[in-house]
């Protein structure tokens, strides 16, 4: 029984969420190693008492997560990388 | 208390952090299980105190836990009642853990949790590796558990499990359709917790306590530990960043690298064999395990609890550490990235041998490379099943339909892999594979017995519409053939997404086959609006009714707003399309109707006890569609009988 994979062109539609992804993904790190001290700073104002700064770590995970997981998950489909058995 | 100190981030730190990600992410994939145990130790050695490691690994996983568990659920893989509440349990259990970790912080100090996790990670390492490699050893030998057909017998544990009635405590596990009592949940979540808290792997123990005392399948397992990793990792990101230990900057780092390594160790594991990913998984452990038992001496020694290490020995312990766990991770990924090269390369072979042997005969008897057949070819089927009840009368009606056209038929099925199946494991991946298989054979065996010739294919992917329109691409398939709703969820309320993203992208035509339709060729309705499109699937209607000798009735609808001036118009279109299907020697009636257009079409197919409706389709997708709006999917949505989509113009 032959095991297939999908074909190897890449779709203007795959480009094209690859390319935003991957802005929007630099964007975000952007912004972490420009805000790097700030975020240094509200763990330790949470240590003190604000605790109102635990919600920013929560939040930037998810939207991290997404964000660069769909553009990692688009640039390996966009290099052609599939599971084989 | 000793405060914590978050490291200083440098362009070495950065580039080495996401190395360590990437790798982790990597050996993650690969063998299947979190990569926190190679992750959070390589954090450590970087000067990370142990429990900002394993809070900011924490961070990293829980998100990516969530993305995982959507997914799979999508598949039916997942018990999200059963992940709710063992989660729950998990985080009474990293609420336990975590006050240790504090305890130990509080009372000896940062060098005390580095004791304390080192300690857990070296017996925990050792008896998981331990295990994997004695499986590895065994399954090279050929002994293996996983070298047996799947089976779905309860471990003499789970039979005892499920046998325990304690009134009030009972909790339905529909996935399995067994009761449990949430008494049992309590000890397995709380162990989850706790271990996910010290060295942030809660699989270690979650896995396998849902396998064995619960007799859940290895893939409903992973899975449904999925959701626990997120409600745990959540939980215990949120307790720890109450504690100001989340080192955000790191989490996210490490899931920069961590992200892009993953899908590589994930399909990694599909071009060798079961043993060698177990034999690079012990490796790993059993590095790692070495690399944390050079720093204990140390640690003993600052707490005082050994006679104290002069400074040149902790320091050359620790440098054979970091040498042993670099070591570690090199070793981890060079062989990784050797399997996916070879089979890469092997695979690239293969694929262009197949795709000549395809196209050489389509060229030949069509003198076309296109798959567009508007004027009814059905030379090629492509019968897209999952095995589920949602697809039998897909499988059943194909089959009947390939034999009436004398054509050729390829079966597909999807297994699932990719990324957030990184949990799966290769035995787990090995039962889908095997499951797959056997499902493809028994439709073999019926194509072959009703004397149609049958292909059959496993296919690796993640997107299912995607998979099938390549597959469909790669074979110049004439026909797709498939069920019209998904497994679970949403999904059963409304069209599957799959069948709506087939039926708009699609170059060849769709046949949707609902759960309840039997193609017995007593009445054919045609839908028209006068388009290339419905005039395309006049032709493909005429085909099939000369084929089947089955009479048709044309529809055509108007809006009854604009009824006066488009009457005559569109009566002029079904008679002509009557008067076409005529002359094939079709038996064939014509109707214009007042009305919404799918309604109408529907009440007409009831009422002629229609099997099939055949409708042009206008290729509309995404956006498009969302605005304009598909007749062919309310027609789809609204009837129990097979619609057959022309894709044409």
């Amino acid at each position: 029984m032959p095991n297939l994979r999908s074909g190897s062109r890449v779709s203007h539609r795959t480009l094209i969420s690859t390319l935003v992804f991957g802005a929007a993904s630099v964007a975000l790190y952007l912004a972490l190693f420009v805000f790097s001290n700030d975020l240094t700073e509200m763990a330790s104002l949470v240590r003190q008492g604000h605790k109102g700064y635990v919600a920013v770590p929560i939040l930037i995970a998810l939207v991290f997560s997404f964000i660069h997981g769909a553009f990692t998950s688009h640039f390996w489909d966009m290099m052609g990388l599939k599971a084989r058995k | 208390m000793e405060s914590v100190q978050f490291i200083d981030l440098t362009t070495t730190s950065t580039v080495a952090l996401f190395l360590v990600g990437f790798v982790g992410g990597m050996v993650s994939g690969f063998i299947g299980s979190g990569g926190a145990f190679v992750l959070t130790p390589a954090m450590m050695t970087m000067g990370v105190p142990a429990i900002v490691a394993v809070a900011s690994n924490m961070a990293h996983k829980f998100p990516k836990a969530l993305v995982g568990a959507y997914k799979r659920n999508k598949y039916g893989q997942v018990d999200v009642k059963l992940g709710v509440v063992m989660g729950i349990f998990a985080e009474v259990g990293v609420i336990i853990g975590k006050h240790v970790m504090v305890h130990i912080r509080e009372t000896f100090g940062t060098v005390g949790t580095n004791l304390y996790v080192s300690f857990v990670f070296v017996v925990v390492l050792a008896i998981v590796g331990g295990l994997v490699l004695r499986d590895g050893m065994a399954e090279k030998r050929g002994l293996a558990e996983t070298q047996k057909p799947p089976t779905n017998e309860l471990t003499p544990l789970a039979r005892w499990v499920r046998s325990i009635r304690v009134p009030g405590t009972m909790l339905h596990v529909k996935i399995i359709d067994a009761h449990v009592s949430f008494l049992v949940l309590i000890p397995l979540g709380i162990a989850t917790g706790m271990l996910a808290a010290t060295i942030a792997v809660g699989g270690f123990i979650g896995v396998p306590s849902m396998m064995y005392f619960i007799g859940l399948p290895a893939l409903m397992a992973s899975a449904t530990e999925l959701v626990i990793a997120f409600v745990m990792g959540l939980g215990g990101s949120i307790l720890y960043a109450l504690d100001g230990s989340v080192d955000i900057r790191l989490s996210m780092i490490i899931l920069a690298g961590s992200l892009f390594g993953i899908q590589i160790g994930a399909i990694g594991t599909t071009y060798v064999k079961d043993y060698v990913v177990k034999f690079v998984m012990a490796a790993i452990m059993l590095l790692v395990l070495a690399s944390r038992f050079f720093y204990i001496p140390g640690y003993l020694s600052d707490l005082r609890l050994i006679p104290a290490l002069e400074k040149g020995t902790i320091k050359t312990l620790n440098a054979v550490g970091d040498g042993t766990l670099g070591f570690a991770l090199l070793f981890g990924a060079v062989m990784i990235l050797q399997a996916l090269y070879r089979g890469i390369r092997e695979h690239r072979q293969t694929t262009e041998a197949m795709e000549t042997a395809t196209l050489t005969p389509a060229l030949a008897s069509v003198g076309l490379v296109g798959q567009l057949s508007p004027f009814g070819r059905f030379e090629r089927f492509l019968l897209a099943s999952d095995g589920s009840e949602f697809s039998a009368a897909a499988v059943r009606e194909g089959t009947n339909m390939a034999k009436r056209c004398g054509s050729h038929m390829h079966v597909m099925s999807l297994v699932a892999s990719g990324a957030e199946y990184g949990g799966l494991g290769e035995s787990i991946l090995k039962q889908e594979i095997a499951m797959a298989s056997a499902h493809l054979d028994d439709i073999k065996g019926q194509a072959g017995a009703a004397g149609v010739a049958c292909e059959t294919h496993v296919v690796h992917g993640q997107v299912v519409d995607r998979e099938i329109l390549s597959m469909a691409e790669k074979l110049t398939a004439d026909l797709i053939v498939m069920g019209r709703r998904g497994r679970r969820g949403l999904a059963r309320m409304m069209l599957g997404q799959a069948t709506a993203n087939v039926i708009g992208r699609a170059n060849c035509n769709v046949l949707v086959v609902p759960r309840a339709a039997h193609i017995e060729g007593r009445h054919i309705v045609l839908a028209t609006d006068g388009s290339r499109y419905a005039d395309a699937a006049a032709l493909t209607a005429g085909e099939l009714a000369r084929r089947c000798n089955t009479p048709v009735t044309v529809v055509s609808v108007v809006n009854p707003e604009d009824a006066a001036g488009r009457r005559a118009d569109t009566e002029q279109i079904v008679n002509r399309v009557v008067k076409h299907l005529a002359n094939e020697g079709v038996k064939v009636e014509g109707r214009v109707l007042e009305g919404r257009a799918d309604a109408c079409i529907i009440e007409v197919a009831q009422e002629k006890n229609a099997d099939l409706i055949v409708v042009g389709s206008h290729g509309r997708t995404g956006l498009e569609r969302i605005l304009v709006g598909s007749t062919t999917e309310r027609i789809l949505n609204g009837t129990s009988c097979a619609v057959f989509v022309v894709k044409g113009g």
